[in-house]
């Protein structure tokens, strides 16, 4: 330090630091929401009780509680409300990272990632599963599977694109777009012979976080894990690629074969997401804006601040979701989430017109 | 890695083309360590494309780019950016990136995955920001500079890639005069000091010749000519390639070529070069525009006869005529009506300009007596000869004569262009006029 003063281009990291914190606050308290009232210390003391596998308290919900209703908590708390809630922070934070990726890619402030075609494909797999397996009872194994292979198919033909030459960032775009066209025409045509699964097919659309279970969460942590280390690897790269493909590569960027990796990431983080929780929009598009826009526009910061903001904005919304009992998270994202982002938007441009840089 | 005999360029035999089109011909050219060489040629000719070759950007057809050696194709691009850097002509900027960030960009190709900015980074970007004149500018935003500030910050980002060789396209288009001469100055700076070779393409000829250690011009994807500006820029070369006519000087405070460029004749080249010589009696600076928009036009002429220092002899001087001249304030002696006389004798057309008429230089009017009625003769009648003839009388005699043997009177240069070309034509009216000739034909 000492060279060169405090200048504005320095990330403000306590604002990074500051969303963290009370995203782990928020992620700690908020157990305690649900339809069904449990006293928030039982809450937590059953918390701690599982975290600590049963060696802080060795009945979780202490005396004075039926073992049968204790039971019922702990099932709920523990099996219901904490994975809807870890699902959430973790498909936030995998749709944050992959809408920054992609419109650091893309160079395009209107990508997110569903732009190319990945829900469509999540969307037919599961399509596919409720007319292959429409009036068998148990299909929460296979609509996760079918969704991720439909997503990442997709991802992949958009890479087989983008591997070809004639792959410029304007011809992907439009390939995305079309494919997608393509991908819901079918889904529509399917639903339109298979008229009772439509119902279904409509429910996971809206997306939720309710259904989660524990093996889903490690899948989701692990992928993300691996995912945003690779990606904010490529931060600088992404820098780069701001100023153009031909600058990029002068300055030594391999910019196909980045692109390329960047895709199968963000591919691979939106799949998962899409997988477990449907189609929730906007997270994707807004939390790299919010970002840029509030912190900094090097890609550094944009990612990792993604990460945070994307999960923080869905568990947010998880919450506030819960008071209006169990509306699907992916309306409510999209009617809290618009207004939040105008605001920012013209918070913005207010600012630049009055004169400030 | 610069040892001393492997250019930092070397271009041989290099063809590129698009689908049919052919953009670059067996072109060749070698950059030594040092050596400034600007890229000239008119819009098309195969300038950017030699550069974005050079930097591996399209694979030529046929020939080899190599740098310091090896050849550009098979470079990564990691160890193509430690060999060459580019300054582009145009680079679209979204962010407001800090300008220190924006330089440190460069240092990419030489910092491993896991490493951050490290401190040398972190000096050399502002030591190189401080150098192009942006030390006080560093935390601003690449949005909020001024254009010229950000093509010095393009120029600084690409400095901190160390490279040996330096490539720029077009770097002074949206620049004003004095950063032009700026950036340009620093460029080669950088050439004299450090040994970076450098390519810039340059469409302002007079800043490539001032520059640039050599210059090579493409015409058409060919190299048409290649080496120091002295000996590149000429009269016919320009003509040649794009299709323009032009002044040539030499600059007095540095000696390479200046030019004054002019577009091509307008006038049917086979009117007006046909019509034989014109010549245009003044003085005071009374012929000045009678002969520029005769030489605009594309005729060949004489001027007579002048005195030393009339600002007429320096028109046709510049121009490059025969003038008979006096020295000044003298009358017009006989040597000098002598050969003003054989230059009358010479002409297809003679013009009087409006000059002041005295003593001195009455002789002028009184050589062109024979000549009435044997070539076509102008008066120029604005002002009228009474208001500028200061020898009582004699003067606006000799103009009533000459009106009365056939002399014409013409208002202004546009009207003797007009009255020239409608008799030149109607003297050959099988001839058609040939077209103009394109630029960059042979």
């Amino acid at each position: 330090m000492g060279d060169g003063p405090p200048a504005a281009h320095r990330p403000r990291r306590p604002w990074f630091w500051l969303v963290l914190a009370g995203l782990g606050l928020l992620a700690f308290v908020s157990p305690a929401f649900g339809p069904t009232p449990i006293p928030d210390v039982l809450v937590f003391r059953i918390l701690a009780h599982e975290l600590t596998r049963g060696a802080l308290f060795p009945n979780a919900c202490g005396s004075g509680i039926v073992a049968a209703r204790c039971a019922t908590y702990v099932l709920i708390v523990w099996q219901l409300r904490l994975p809807a809630i870890l699902l959430a922070i973790g498909v936030g934070a995998a749709l944050g990272l992959s809408g920054g990726t992609l419109q650091g890619v893309f160079r395009n402030p209107l990508a997110d990632p569903y732009l190319l075609g990945i829900s469509s494909g999540g969307t037919l797999g599961a399509v596919v599963v409720f007319v292959l397996y429409f009036g068998s009872r148990e299909i929460t194994g296979e609509l996760p599977l079918f969704a991720f292979l439909g997503s990442v198919a997709t991802g992949l033909v958009i890479l087989a694109i983008a591997w070809s030459r004639a792959g410029s960032v304007e011809t992907l775009l439009l390939a995305g777009v079309a494919l997608s066209s393509l991908l819901s025409a079918i889904v529509a045509y399917l639903l339109l012979f298979n008229q009772q699964g439509s119902q279904q097919v409509y429910d996971w659309l809206l997306g939720s976080v309710s259904f989660a279970t524990w093996t889903q969460i490690g899948i989701v942590f692990a992928v993300l894990l691996g995912a945003s280390f690779f990606t904010i690897l490529h931060a600088r790269e992404l820098n780069l690629l701001q100023l153009g493909h031909e600058v990029a590569q002068s300055a030594g960027v391999d910019a196909r074969a980045i692109r390329i990796r960047l895709i199968l990431l963000a591919s691979v983080t939106t799949a998962i997401a899409v997988a477990f929780a449907g189609i929730i929009g906007f997270v994707g598009l807004v939390s790299p804006h919010v970002v840029r826009r509030l912190v900094s526009s090097d890609y550094r910061v944009v990612l990792a601040g993604s990460l945070v903001v994307g999960a923080a904005f869905l568990l947010v919304a998880w919450d506030v979701d819960l008071f209006f009992s169990e509306l699907p998270i992916g309306i409510f994202t999209s009617l809290a989430g618009v207004p939040f982002f105008l605001y920012i938007l013209f918070r913005q441009s207010r600012r630049s017109t009055m004169g400030g840089a | 890695m610069a040892s001393a005999d492997v250019p930092p360029l070397s271009v041989r035999g290099v063809s590129v083309r698009f689908g049919d089109r052919s953009a670059l011909t067996d072109a060749s050219l070698e950059v030594a360590p040092g050596e400034f060489v600007a890229l000239a040629g008119p819009n098309g000719s195969g300038k950017t494309t030699l550069l974005r070759a050079a930097l591996g950007f399209v694979a030529p057809a046929t020939g080899t780019i190599d740098l310091l050696g090896r050849s550009v194709q098979e470079l990564r691009p990691l160890d193509r950016a430690r060999r060459v850097a580019w300054v582009p002509q145009e680079e679209p900027a979204r962010d407001d990136v800090p300008l220190r960030d924006y330089v440190l960009y460069g240092r990419y190709a030489h910092r491993g995955m896991l490493e951050g900015d490290s401190a040398d980074d972190r000096r050399l970007a502002l030591r190189l920001l401080e150098e192009v004149g942006l030390a006080d500018r560093a935390s601003d935003g690449v949005l909020s500079v001024s254009g010229g500030e950000r093509q010095r910050a393009i120029l600084a980002r690409a400095l901190a890639q160390e490279a040996p060789l330096l490539l720029l396209d077009e770097p002074t288009t949206h620049l004003d005069i004095a950063h032009q001469l700026d950036l340009l100055g620093r460029v080669r700076a950088l050439a004299r000091e450090q040994g970076t070779a450098i390519v810039a393409a340059l469409h302002d000829l007079n800043l490539a010749a001032r520059f640039a250690d050599r210059i090579v011009v493409l015409s058409r994807g060919r190299v048409v000519a290649n080496g120091p500006p002295r000996d590149v820029i000429s009269r016919e070369l320009l003509g040649r390639v794009w299709g323009v006519a032009a002044e040539l000087r030499s600059d007095p405070r540095t000696g390479v070529p200046v030019l004054i460029p002019y577009p091509l004749p307008t006038e049917p080249p086979g009117v007006a070069a046909s019509a034989g010589c014109v010549h245009v009696v003044g003085g005071g600076g009374a012929a000045g525009p009678y002969l520029r928009a005769l030489a605009e036009a594309g005729y060949r002429l004489s001027a007579g006869a002048l005195h030393l220092f009339d600002s007429d002899l320096e028109t046709a001087e510049g121009l490059g005529i025969p003038v008979a001249e006096e020295v000044p304030f003298a009358p017009l002696g006989p040597e000098a009506r002598e050969r003003n006389r054989q230059l009358l004798e010479a002409a297809a057309a003679i013009v009087v300009a409006p000059f002041a008429v005295g003593p001195s230089n009455l002789a002028n009017l009184e050589d062109v007596r024979p000549f009435a009625g044997r070539v076509p003769l102008w008066l120029a009648s604005s002002p009228p000869i009474e208001r500028r003839d200061f020898t009582g009388g004699a003067a606006a005699r000799i103009y009533g004569e000459l009106l009365g043997s056939g002399a014409r009177e013409v208002a202004s240069p546009a009207d003797l262009l007009d009255g020239l070309g409608s008799l030149l034509r109607a003297e050959r009216p099988a001839r058609s006029p040939a077209a103009p000739r394109p630029p960059d034909a042979g």
